[in-house]
């Protein structure tokens, strides 16, 4: 019982890059425990898993079925769990991602095992003990696993994903045809539409210091920069009638987590710092460097937004395209 | 159309929190509790389900202390018809055993839809009414953003990475609720008089332990400070390659 | 120089909006008894009433069940209450005769006490006088109380229903039948948003107003039905902040003087809540004269006075309130506080006393003589204004009145400036109030004149100075923003009223933008001071406003 089990996400054939983090998170538990990494890689033909090897899996297993394009939760459950039964397994890693968050609990409560959500650390010297935020982020679980093995789904850009060469072996096996009680029929792509702020992983906010509505053309464009950004106001943008309520970031506006926070011309008033503080990464963008909202910013530019930011959106394009 | 939704009582997210003298809960002292407020988007949409089938019962089910009452209370002032409490002193921080608990009373229910919050706002653990529908071997869509049911089939949609996955099932079956889905209705005066008639039954519980177990509950390090990367554009080079190196979020 | 009167620009309170005729709806919810407020008075109204319905069952008095709700405005029992506080306890054990003073929801007893006179720099302990004396009290904070006394009605059968405010008062003839809540969910501009809920008619055989300070139907009664008094009610503002200290406190402390301009009336407190909890605030009379006159920025000023900031500096302001506080007095009492199925309760009806800076034990006493006027009337079957009457009398003859007419002109006396009165005060505590003790005639705080003075700027360090908006957010309001204004402004007002109102409203919800009066609704605390000396302030939404944990 001291193999851990990685369950990578691919999309459209490519491995998500929440794979390297769930891998090396795997790596690191199994050398602590002795053991060796098996990565499950489950969908459509011609997912290329190669190079998998180089982020610490010692066995790769393809589950294929040109049915598997989308997530298909009862025939996922079906293969992570017999394989799991087949196996030797101390821990089952996957991703706290919109697909992790549905498949765990399905593996947990077939193989009768602990489930560890959300995980932001495993420490795997002297049994298995992992970290998990609650309560908003506001307070932080660690908890010892007392059962083996476990289910664990990591938060995606809590752990860093790191080389650990070795060779890996390929298997490929056909997927099973269980019925599927849900069925997922299709993806559909977002219509265009910009993303909630409350649901997107990247906000640009704009606050007063864009001096009028017109100008959050430069938010929107950086945003636009980013992909799948959101915008977002603070709330005396929106009283001024520049942006709707539904934009709206703050304490009596909607709060938001991302990733990525940018707060561009936003001085921070605590009630807009109460909708934001929980980001991941913080940045702000102001000519006046006492402003509060730097304070709370990871990173801070201090000056002239007019020119900040179309030259940010420049560099941003550039990142993103290459 | 038998629906059943399942509450948890929850800290205000305004809440501060700080540690219990255990060192392995929260201080509850002083703390105002309300209904998951992802609870509240299942609870209006079993209302509108029965609604618009015109006929069926909401039955709301919490599992938790004896304080939980109050919670089930709210469920049926906004409408829920009855409520049951499967009390039990402490949950565990494991949600298997919160599933088969709530499993256990649910299977025999003979219920068409059972519907949950995504996600209860303390614990986070986002897998409950999940692990209930793999217990009682039934259909379950999480996260579900938008639905509609019809002729004892259902079509859920919910938000993935950079898409929306439709996703379709048949009765019974576990929704859990995510923000979205509807926009649910304030519990009104008359709602809250009728709801002290309302049923709620009371039915002990005793609950596995679970696997894990927790070592400690403690605040998390202060967010170290930030930095002034520099001054006009001229900074931003700098700034990307911080978020992309450090930060690591681009 | 230019000047203000405040009056000149206030709308009237919309009586034919409050008072309304209509039958109640055919989804009406009848009660025999509703208290109108879930604060210390109506709670201990509903508390004593519940009691003697109690009493009278067991006795076989024939009275049967009596059905009893309250009805509160803020989202959670306690969470729109604001007081110092320290507590006298007679009114809990009068409530509660088979309970200890340890069994009260209080935090500590006083065990010291200090009165100073502050300067800019310094500060003097004067003596402390008799009327500010406060051994045998408590240090509380009034949401822990009135979430306590909601508990206690509970269990006794009272439904309270947090989260309803009260918006009209039905009545029928002369006689008040019950009121109508509040409706939810209408958008910015007064129209049914998709989560849109009518108002409730709660019909009731006796209506009992305890809706605190500047009550608006109990206002609206008093104006319709033309009751006198012999003097005009004139109002307090009081800011508080809730601190986690670094440095204990073990001392009930009260200053005067400093940062307040000589022609303003009002004083400071700090109060231990916990040994390294406090509770500190600043009272400031609206009768002020000028009109940059703003109680949160000399509250912010006043924490960098060395009296204070030692207890301050490390610590962290955890939350912040304001609240009007009616100091009129004696003369200012209504001269009737009942009518035709109506009985007007606590701070309601002016029951404070500002000598000694108290009101929440005769809030609560006049909730208990209320009850027991109410079950009189009951069990004869006649809730009309000759069988309320007796409500006045118990007041007449008790403390409440004996204590409030032996300080009658104390606060009064101050209109004529802080050394005169302060000497007039004196003299009138040695005499018990018999020197000086005719009458002083006032006019209502909105007549008085106010010079303008150019608002006042505060530069807050976010650490021991706080923004009007870094306050909203520390009362806990998250108002919905999309509410319609439940404030009623003159229009167009010039820039040195716009300006007064802007620098008296501590929560920000007036501001000056290109010239004009701009109202940020949402931002409101429920403290009223508007509604004495400006806009009107209307019941809105259930559950707006701030939701006070500790205060």
């Amino acid at each position: 019982m001291s193999n851990v089990l990685a369950v990578l996400e691919q999309r459209a054939g490519a491995l998500k890059q929440v794979s390297h983090e769930v891998l090396t998170a795997a790596r690191a538990l199994a050398d602590a425990l002795g053991g060796s990494v098996d990565a499950l890689v489950i969908g459509s033909t011609g997912v290329d898993a190669t190079g998998l090897g180089a982020y610490g899996a010692d066995r790769v297993t393809l589950v294929e079925d040109e049915e598997l394009s989308l997530y298909q939760p009862d025939v996922f459950n079906e293969v992570v769990t017999a394989q799991v039964r087949a196996g030797d397994y101390a821990a089952i890693i996957l991703a706290a991602t919109a697909m992790g968050k549905d498949l765990a609990p399905r593996v947990a409560a077939r193989l009768d095992c602990p489930l560890a959500v959300d995980v932001t650390a495993i420490d795997g010297s002297g049994g298995i003990t992992v970290t998990r935020p609650a309560y908003s982020g506001k307070a932080i679980y660690t908890a010892e696993v007392t059962a083996t093995p476990c289910v664990i789904s990591v938060r995606p850009n809590a752990f860093t994903p790191s080389e650990n060469a070795r060779e890996a072996a390929v298997e490929t096996r056909p997927a099973p045809r269980p019925d599927l009680r849900t069925r997922t029929v299709r993806v559909n792509e977002p219509a265009g539409e910009r993303l909630d702020v409350a649901e997107a992983s990247i906000v640009v906010s704009g606050g007063r210091g864009l001096k009028g509505p017109e100008n959050f053309k430069l938010v929107e464009d950086l945003a636009d920069a980013f992909g799948n950004a959101a915008v977002g106001a603070s709330r005396a943008v929106v009283d001024a009638g520049w942006r709707p309520h539904a934009d709206q970031v703050g304490q009596t506006g909607k709060t938001v987590s991302p990733q990525l926070y940018i707060a561009v011309g936003i001085s921070g008033a605590i009630q807009h710092l109460a909708g934001m503080r929980t980001s991941k990464v913080i940045v702000a963008i102001n000519k006046d460097k006492d402003s509060p909202i730097f304070k709370v910013a990871d990173y801070g530019v201090v000056g002239d937004l007019f020119e900040i930011v179309p030259r940010l959106t420049e560099e941003i394009r550039k990142v993103r395209g290459g | 159309m038998k629906i059943a939704v399942c509450l948890k009582r929850v800290p205000d997210t305004e809440t501060r929190i700080k540690i219990g003298a255990d060192g392995r809960s929260i201080d509850e002292d002083g703390v105002k509790f309300i209904l998951n407020p992802y609870d509240e988007y299942a609870v209006e949409q079993a209302l509108q389900l029965k609604d618009s089938a015109g006929t069926g019962e909401v039955t709301a089910i919490s599992l938790g202390s004896s304080a939980s009452q109050e919670t089930i209370r709210t469920a049926l002032a906004m409408g829920v018809d009855r409520g049951i409490l499967l009390e039990t002193d402490a949950l565990p921080l494991d949600p298997v055993p919160i599933g088969k608990a709530l499993a256990a009373e649910l299977g025999s229910g003979d219920y068409d839809l059972i519907f949950f919050g995504k996600v209860a706002i303390d614990d986070y653990s986002h897998a409950v009414g999940t692990i209930v529908s793999e217990l009682l071997g039934i259909p379950s869509v999480s996260a579900v953003g938008r639905l509609e049911i019809a002729d004892g089939k259902g079509t859920a949609e919910r938000e993935i990475e950079g898409g929306v996955e439709v996703v379709e099932f048949s009765l019974p079956a576990v929704l859990t609720a995510e923000k979205g889905l509807n926009e649910p209705r304030y519990p009104a005066l008359r709602g809250i008089m009728m709801a002290k008639k309302k049923p709620l039954e009371i039915k002990p519980v005793e609950l596995e332990e679970g696997g894990l177990s927790v070592v400690e509950l403690s605040v998390p390090p202060a967010r170290p400070a930030g930095r002034i990367v520099g001054e006009g554009a001229d900074a931003v080079p700098a700034l990307v390659e911080a978020l992309r190196t450090e930060a690591k979020v681009i | 120089m230019a000047r203000v009167r405040p009056s000149d620009t206030q709308p009237l309170l919309p009586l034919d909006r409050i008072i309304v005729r209509d039958a109640p709806s055919d989804e009406s919810i009848e009660v025999d008894v509703l208290f109108v407020g879930g604060g210390p008075a109506g709670l201990a109204g509903a508390i004593e009433l519940a009691h003697l319905v109690e009493a009278d069952a067991k006795a076989a008095g024939g009275l049967g069940e009596i059905s009893i709700a309250v009805l509160e405005k803020s989202a959670a029992l306690g969470e729109h209450s604001l007081s110092g506080s320290v507590v006298n306890p007679i009114a809990f054990r009068r409530l509660f005769p088979d309970l200890k003073d340890e069994d009260f929801p209080f935090r500590q007893p006083v065990k010291h006490e200090a009165v100073y006179l502050l300067t800019k720099n310094r500060s003097f302990r004067l003596p402390t006088p008799p009327t500010m004396r406060n051994h045998g009290n408590y240090t509380a904070s009034l949401c822990e109380m009135v979430r306590w006394l909601g508990k206690k009605a509970e269990e006794l059968g009272v439904d309270v229903f947090a989260g309803f405010p009260a918006e009209k008062l039905l009545v029928s003839g002369e006689r008040v039948i019950g009121v109508r809540t509040a409706p939810s969910g209408l958008d910015r501009d007064g129209r049914q948003s998709s989560s849109y809920t009518p108002g409730t008619d709660v019909v009731a055989r006796v209506t009992a107003l305890a809706e605190g300070s500047r009550g608006t139907l109990a206002e609206a009664y008093i104006q319709w039905q033309e009751i006198k008094s012999e003097n005009p009610q004139i109002y307090a503002l009081g800011v508080k902040e809730i601190w986690e200290t670094k440095k204990p406190l073990d001392t009930v402390i009260h200053t005067l003087g400093w940062p307040l301009p000589g022609d303003a009336f009002g004083g400071s407190f700090m109060y231990p809540l916990e040994p390294n909890v406090v509770g500190l605030g600043l009272v400031v009379g609206l009768d002020y004269r000028k009109t940059n006159l703003d109680t949160h920025g000399l509250l912010q000023e006043m924490k960098r006075h060395p009296l204070f900031r030692p207890y301050l500096e490390g610590g962290e302001m955890v939350e912040w309130g304001a609240k009007t506080i009616p100091e009129g007095g004696f003369y200012s009492l209504p001269d009737r506080r009942f009518g035709h199925g109506v009985v007007i309760l606590g701070d309601s009806a002016g029951f404070v006393n500002v000598p000694s800076l108290k009101g929440i034990h005769y809030a609560m006493q006049s909730g208990i003589f209320a009850a027991r006027t109410i079950f009189d009337a009951l069990k004869k079957g006649e809730t009309s204004a000759p069988y309320l009457a007796s409500y006045d009398e118990l007041v007449r003859d008790s403390f409440i009145t004996d204590d409030i007419f032996r300080t009658r002109n104390m606060r009064l006396a101050f209109k004529s400036g802080f050394v005169l009165g302060g000497f007039k005060s004196v003299m009138m505590t040695l005499t018990g109030g018999r020197l000086f003790g005719k009458r002083i005639p006032i006019e209502t705080d909105a007549d008085v004149w106010k010079q303008a003075r150019s608002p006042k700027a505060l530069q807050p360090d976010g650490e021991l100075t706080f923004s009007k908006v870094d306050a909203v957010f520390k009362s806990g309001n998250a108002t919905r923003d999309t509410i319609p204004s439940h404030l009623i402004t003159e229009g167009d007002v010039d820039r040195e009223v716009a300006e007064m109102y802007a620098s008296m409203c501590p929560a920000g919800v007036y501001e000056l933008v290109d010239g004009k009066l701009r109202v940020n609704a949402p931002n409101c605390v429920d403290c009223k001071a508007t509604d004495v000396l400006g806009p009107r302030w209307m019941p809105r939404e259930g559950g707006s406003g701030p939701s006070y944990k500790r205060m």
